[in-house]
């Protein structure tokens, strides 16, 4: 009894370093849901796909007890599988090849048997079937009335280095599933997403005579360049409306951040300080929020735009490097150790300005470049492991991780 | 007195044209020793380039007798020859000054100049203050290591690249040469996972421009 003990320990220990070591605590009190197949098209290899693509989705929505085993079965069959029947929920499908190669999906979920939820789904090309998998999370989340994952839609932009200054900007779906390629080729990096729609995105061209902020539309490719600075150019927040950006730029060689008008091109110099000010976040009309080394090592601070008065957000961490705002909440990066090769080096934090409550959201690895969704529900972030880079999403009402890792290359930065 | 102002610009030619002609007719004995002296330095100057010389120089041949033109053709063609040269020396020099250019490495999350680096910007800005490498810039590429991948990294690269800077203008090199940019941690010149190899990669590089 001991040794099983002892085991059992030793394997909570070593999967203790995954955050969704909380799902083990709350697995007793949410819904066990099972997915049942009932596709007669496409091969088996296509059909376990689009289940682990759904079982994956599923998994995020953090309010089910997912059962992982691909089980088959008949669509209009009137009761779940044996296997099946202690589940709370099962959810079947039925994937469908239309003679035009187009991709049609029909969901049914079932409680004690009885059909609760239906709904179609179609798209013209197989290949953007994670698509539709995202759709069907999304409304099985909305049926059950939890707070909406609308951001599981959205698109995610990166660049990724593939070569030294050398680099990709890749427009993906939040599991990296999907990926499309927009710039190949030059040294593209920092892009963000210029409008709510996601149809054009900045950028910074490095190949330029001066690092360039470009903005490409994506639905017709036009470039436009749209500002350049000597050493550095980055476009760092993007205002709700599309309107303003927060950048920053090295005039004279030191590294600063300004606000610049879409529309009457004019930027205005928001911070002066002799050492570094870099990654403005918009809160609120009125205040910034941005990283410093006014103290002498990277940290948070606030500017209030029209009374000029800077103050200090956080107060822990030796190494605040990088951050995102949505509404009072912060979440940055903070560096654990300053052994580069220790496990845990640098970790995200998140924080309310209401507030002295220091949440950490992340455990091992290096854990950078935060991200809030558009609605604040999830945080996406990248994390460097092993040589390997992933994109990370953590919900904050559920308190936990997951991770989609790259195949290829290491991501340089993205926006959600 | 002409009224010059009255004229397009087709009877200006045609009237400067007609001058000139006049003058080279004049001049026919003199001109002639011109266009032949100035073929044998064509020849001599064109000895061993490119395919395209003998073309040039049979055209000066036979335009010869016709004195105007074959002063044209002269003319251009040797002036194309000195520019041809002119670049090919600039980008020796430049690769040859570049070549002796340092690159200056920083301690992790620093940018300030360590003496044993100084001493290498100083050697670097007299080399850069002589005759060669006057009339050449310099961009000066900041970089970091791999550890993190966000701004405040691409800021450190170029505060690296400004100390650099600054300390070259100390030495007496005209700001106006230089510019810079940060890489942050995506050009490596290394790429494993070791303290050494990191090391390498938080440095300035000078890169020459004409």
């Amino acid at each position: 009894m001991k040794i099983l003990f002892s085991l059992l320990l030793f394997v909570s220990f070593v999967f203790a370093g995954d955050a969704t070591i909380e799902v083990i605590k709350k697995a007793d009190t949410i819904a066990a849901l099972a997915v049942e197949d009932a596709s007669q098209s496409y091969d088996d290899t296509f059909k376990l796909r689009f289940f682990k693509t759904l079982i994956a989705d599923l998994n995020v929505l953090s309010i089910f007890n997912v059962d992982r085993h691909h089980r088959i079965c008949e669509f209009n069959d009137g009761t779940v599988l044996v296997e099946n029947k202690d589940m709370d929920y099962v959810l079947r499908y039925r994937l469908i090849e239309e003679d035009n190669g187009a991709l049609s999906i029909q969901i049914k979920l079932l409680h004690k048997d009885e059909s609760v939820y239906s709904k179609s789904y179609r798209v013209s090309k197989k290949d953007i079937y994670m698509f539709v998998s995202h759709a069907i999370a999304y409304d099985i989340n909305e049926f059950m009335g939890e707070p909406s994952v609308a951001w599981m839609k959205r698109k995610v932009v990166f660049s990724r280095i593939v070569a030294p200054m050398k680099s990709e900007i890749v427009i993906s779906d939040y599991t990296l599933a999907y990926q499309h390629t927009v710039l190949r080729g030059g040294f593209n990096i920092f892009p963000k997403w210029a409008n709510k729609a996601q149809t054009a995105f900045y950028y910074t061209a490095l190949d330029a005579k001066k690092p360039t902020l470009k903005y490409i539309n994506i639905k017709n490719g036009q470039i436009k360049n749209i500002i350049s600075s000597d050493g550095m150019m980055v476009c760092s927040d993007v205002r709700d409306d599309g309107k303003k950006l927060l950048l920053t730029m090295a005039r004279n060689g030191q590294p600063d951040i300004y606000s610049y008008d879409v529309k009457s091109k004019k930027y205005k110099r928001l911070t002066s300080y002799s050492g570094i000010d870099v990654n403005g976040q918009f809160m609120g009309n009125n205040k910034i929020v941005f990283i410093s080394s006014r103290l002498g090592y990277p940290n948070i601070f606030s500017k209030k735009l029209d009374t000029n008065e800077v103050e200090q957000m956080v107060y822990y961490g030796r190494s605040n490097s990088a951050c995102s705002v949505h509404g009072n909440y912060i979440v940055y990066k903070a560096r654990e150790s300053s052994n580069a090769f220790s496990q845990n080096t640098f970790n995200l934090h998140l924080i309310s300005t209401n507030t002295d409550f220091i949440r950490r959201l992340t455990a091992t690895g290096i854990n950078e470049f935060p991200r809030f969704s558009r609605d604040g529900d999830a945080i996406i972030f990248i994390k460097n492991f092993k040589r390997q880079s992933a994109i990370g999403i953590i919900r904050l009402n559920y308190n936990k991780n997951y991770l989609f890792p790259l195949k290829h290359g290491r991501l340089q930065s993205m926006d959600w | 007195m002409e009224d010059y102002s009255q004229w397009t610009g087709r009877r200006v030619f045609l009237h400067f044209f007609g001058i000139i002609t006049q003058h080279l007719i004049f001049k026919e004995i003199d001109m002639k020793s011109i266009v032949l002296s100035s073929v044998v330095t064509a020849l001599l100057v064109f000895t061993g380039c490119s395919s395209k010389e003998p073309a040039v120089d049979s055209k000066a041949q036979q335009s010869a007798a016709e004195e105007v033109q074959a002063v044209e053709t002269e003319t251009v063609s040797a002036e194309n020859s000195v520019v041809n040269s002119n670049t090919d020396a600039t980008a020796m020099t430049m690769a040859e000054i570049e070549s002796k250019l340092p690159t200056v490495y920083f301690a992790f999350d620093k940018y300030d100049i360590t003496p044993e680096m100084q001493a290498k910007i100083d050697a670097a800005a007299e080399l850069g203050n002589t005759e060669k490498a006057k009339s050449l810039n310099v961009k000066l590429e900041g970089n970091c290591d791999e550890w993190g991948s966000d701004e405040y990294n691409f800021a450190l690269g170029l505060k690296r690249a400004d100390a650099v800077k600054k300390a070259l203008v100390a030495d007496g090199i005209d700001a106006s040469r230089i510019s810079m940019v940060s890489y942050g941690e995506s050009n490596p010149v290394c790429s494993e996972h070791t303290k050494e190899c990191w090391a390498k990669n938080r440095r300035v590089d000078f890169k020459l421009l004409p």
